[in-house]
């Protein structure tokens, strides 16, 4: 009975938390079939009181919407791809071959995790002006191969794997390419499952760097273009909650496709051995 | 399943919005700000943009006739920030002239242009003409280079050109000029008997007609007849001091003397207005303009961009505008203004590049049709003096509310944002923390000139047309 009642009020709990974490997002899908004036009211209602679709009729007036969205998801898949096998294959490294230096060399990853962002993109922005890659998307892709998070991760995933698996497979005769693609990536379904929501979701987001490094608005991301609604004087919140509806999509079918491995990747992740 | 079912909903949503997009974006072409020498584009501008065959302007003249960078094909980058159908309009006249020219608009987000701007100049492929804004002069007029225009012809043409001179060059002027004005609800003005007639002149007119605008139920204000909550620093402690003759600062024109009589009375002003008088409450509204846009207040003071605000996000509101009103009628100057600036040119750009945007920069001043363009668009009275009396400018309610008096407004310079953001907690502490007025203006002062002294400001209050 004890542990019926402590199950209910945990419940009770986390559905709060959970309805406190959900009503701005919902508020916002809500919104975007409102107009600004109903937006801006005082009196404010959560359902639209006179439903509009002109807010995603009208996202085309600050930029080419469909152009940017295809732009981010060609980045953001480019980059997550990417990320997970580097992140992967120096995770294994790290996790699964002795050499000297190697716990210095993780300590100078894990440091560039420390660094905040902040302080290394003026310096990032000259490097990419002197080697002309700015306006490029070799200025967004370049930077981002590694992943400082990514290789801590996936060397915590890979020390989960028992060495004994890949010491039989030597024995058989597997080399270490073999042994890393055939047996350990299929190992790692949830360690890179974590991998590619985090960066999925880091770079569909990113904003500074892809605003600074392209100016071509061919080239340009939705998570700038995004700002284009915030003016001077006055933000189009109407239009603004429209377009952040439709970017989330991506992100909410990434995390919806790979929940299970991805809750599964960070349990493992947290627990070394 | 049902995660698979939630997830193929979703991406239906995706398609059907992208789709939804996408036919928006077909007839977005007539916004496509590249313009190239491609058959369809040409096409696209022909009927937008007349080529005129005439030398036009006042004392800055544009001559169409004579070619840019020898009739060869030539691109630069214009940057700007807002409306890119306004400065396309500019690049459709401008390459309707000089079909050799190709303008790539490059859009902005405010607020991250002033970090990525002074990135792009310190260096070859910055954009060769960009939009400034006179807020962040310190940061960007380094990699400015200076109009190839005479200073006295653009002193013949446009107002205030004084107070953009730098050791005898000019990087930018004000096009327009947006300044404070008192915005009423007309409904709330009809409903509670008054005329235009009662159109306040005198601050203590103001209180009165306040009074009557004000409805209360019990001690409970339902309406306020006057609010300025969340602006009592940049619409009165930075403004109407200057109706008493009391500048912002001193004569080395460095030091900042927000703590005198002038402003203090101004303060007093505000809070009898709301104690005494009982016209509104600091509790009623945080923001005067949301309240005034909410059908809360019936009175507020704002600047030109209300205007637009009003007009998008509060289309049902019933509003006028009228000038600031004065304490005896013959003010030092009305209130302050600011201006919106033309563009800069990339000192550091390619030369050839640099002669088209200073030709870019002379048809835009010359052109009298897209000053008023752009006037309209920002609501800001224009700089040029010969569109004072322009038909289309005096049509708009923010512009009319100023023109009669638009040479007794004053430019401080470009302020910086600092003595806003000081005065804002100096209020705050007013009225919300029971400081008394004497203590939160001196705390100001202090604050604004310790962080001053890191600053390369000079006032310009002294280049004021009718300054003591």
């Amino acid at each position: 009975m004890k542990k019926k009642i402590q199950s209910i009020v945990l419940n009770i709990i986390l559905i709060s938390i959970g309805i406190v974490t959900m009503i701005p997002f919902l508020w916002m899908v809500a919104s975007s079939f409102k107009a600004n004036k109903e937006i801006t009211a005082l009196y404010q209602t959560f359902l639209p009181k006179a439903f509009t679709l002109q807010n995603y009729v009208s996202m085309n007036s600050h930029f080419n919407f469909m152009r940017f969205f295809a732009n981010s998801l060609f980045i953001t898949i480019t980059l997550t791809v990417i990320v997970v096998y580097s992140s992967t294959i120096c995770g294994f490294v790290l996790g699964k071959y002795r050499f000297r230096g190697r716990e210095l060399l993780f300590g100078l990853i894990l440091s560039t995790m420390m660094i905040p962002w902040c302080v290394t993109i003026i310096p990032k922005y000259t490097m990419i002006k002197a080697f002309g890659w700015l306006n490029s998307y070799k200025a967004l892709i370049i930077p981002g191969l590694f992943s400082g998070f990514g290789i801590f991760m996936m060397k915590q995933h890979m020390e989960t794997i028992p060495d004994e698996i890949l010491e039989a497979a030597r024995i058989d005769g597997a080399n270490e390419f073999y042994i890393f693609h055939k047996i350990v990536l299929p190992m790692s379904k949830n360690g890179i499952a974590s991998i590619a929501i985090f960066q999925f979701l880091w770079t569909w987001e990113d904003y500074l760097w892809p605003y600074l490094a392209i100016s071509d608005r061919n080239k340009q991301l939705l998570s700038v273009g995004l700002r284009m609604f915030s003016g001077q004087y006055a933000t189009d919140f109407g239009a603004m909650f429209a377009a952040t509806a439709i970017s989330i999509i991506p992100v909410l079918l990434t995390y919806l496709i790979f929940q299970k491995q991805f809750i599964a990747g960070i349990a493992a992740s947290a627990v070394k051995g | 399943m049902r995660k698979r079912l939630v997830s193929m909903l979703l991406a239906g949503c995706m398609v059907v919005s992208l789709c939804g997009c996408g036919k928006t974006a077909a007839g977005d072409t007539a916004t496509d700000t590249t313009s190239t020498d491609s058959g369809t584009e040409e096409a696209a501008t022909e009927e937008a943009a007349a080529v005129p065959g005439e030398v036009f302007g006042d004392t800055v003249q544009y001559d169409p006739n004579v070619p840019i960078n020898n009739g060869e094909d030539i691109k630069i980058d214009f940057w700007e920030w807002g409306s890119d159908e306004l400065f396309q309009q500019i690049v459709d006249g401008y390459t309707a002239i000089h079909p050799n020219v190709q303008i790539e608009l490059v859009n902005n987000p405010w607020e991250d242009y002033w970090t990525k701007l002074p990135l792009a100049l310190d260096g070859k492929d910055g954009p060769a003409i960009f939009n400034i804004h006179n807020s962040y002069h310190q940061n960007i007029v380094n990699y400015c280079a200076p109009y190839d225009i005479p200073t006295e012809d653009l002193e013949k043409d446009f107002n205030g050109v004084a107070a953009h001179v730098i050791d005898g060059n000019v990087y930018y002027i004000d096009y327009g000029i947006m300044t404070g004005s008192v915005y009423y609800n007309k409904d709330m003005w009809e409903a509670a008997g008054l005329t235009d007639a009662d159109i306040p002149k005198t601050w203590d007119d103001m209180i009165a007609v306040a009074k009557k605008l004000t409805i209360k139920d019990g001690d409970n204000i339902v309406q306020a007849g006057w609010s300025f909550n969340d602006n009592v620093n940049s619409n009165y402690l930075m403004g109407v001091n200057y109706q008493l003759g009391q500048n912002l600062f001193d004569t080395d024109n460095k030091t900042c003397v927000v703590d005198n009589d002038a402003t203090k009375k101004v303060f007093q002003m505000l809070i009898d207005a709301y104690d005494k008088e009982g016209v509104g409450s600091k509790d009623f509204g945080t923001s005067a303009t949301d309240s005034f846009g909410q059908g809360q207040a019936a009175m507020a003071i704002a600047w030109g961009w209300f205007n637009n605000t009003l007009q998008s996000d509060y289309p049902d509101i019933n509003y006028g505008v009228f000038e600031i009103p004065t304490f005896d009628g013959d003010p030092y100057a009305y209130n302050r203004y600011n201006g919106e600036s033309t563009f800069g040119i990339n000192k550091n750009a390619d030369e050839k590049q640099q002669a088209v945007a200073q030709d870019i920069v002379k048809y835009f001043l010359a052109n009298d049709e897209l000053q008023v363009k752009f006037n309209l668009a920002m609501n800001t009275f224009p700089a040029k003096t010969s569109l004072a009396d322009n038909e289309e400018i005096l049509s708009n309610k923010a512009m009319a509310a100023i023109a009669d008096h638009i040479d007794k407004y004053i430019w401080p310079g470009p302020v910086p944002a600092t003595v806003e953001d000081s005065l804002k907690i100096a209020a705050e502490n007013v009225f919300y923390n029971d400081m008394s007025i004497d203590e939160a203006l001196k705390t100001a002062q202090d604050t604004i000139n310790n962080d001053l002294k890191s600053k390369n400001f000079e006032a310009v209050e002294s280049l004021y047309k009718y300054a003591k």
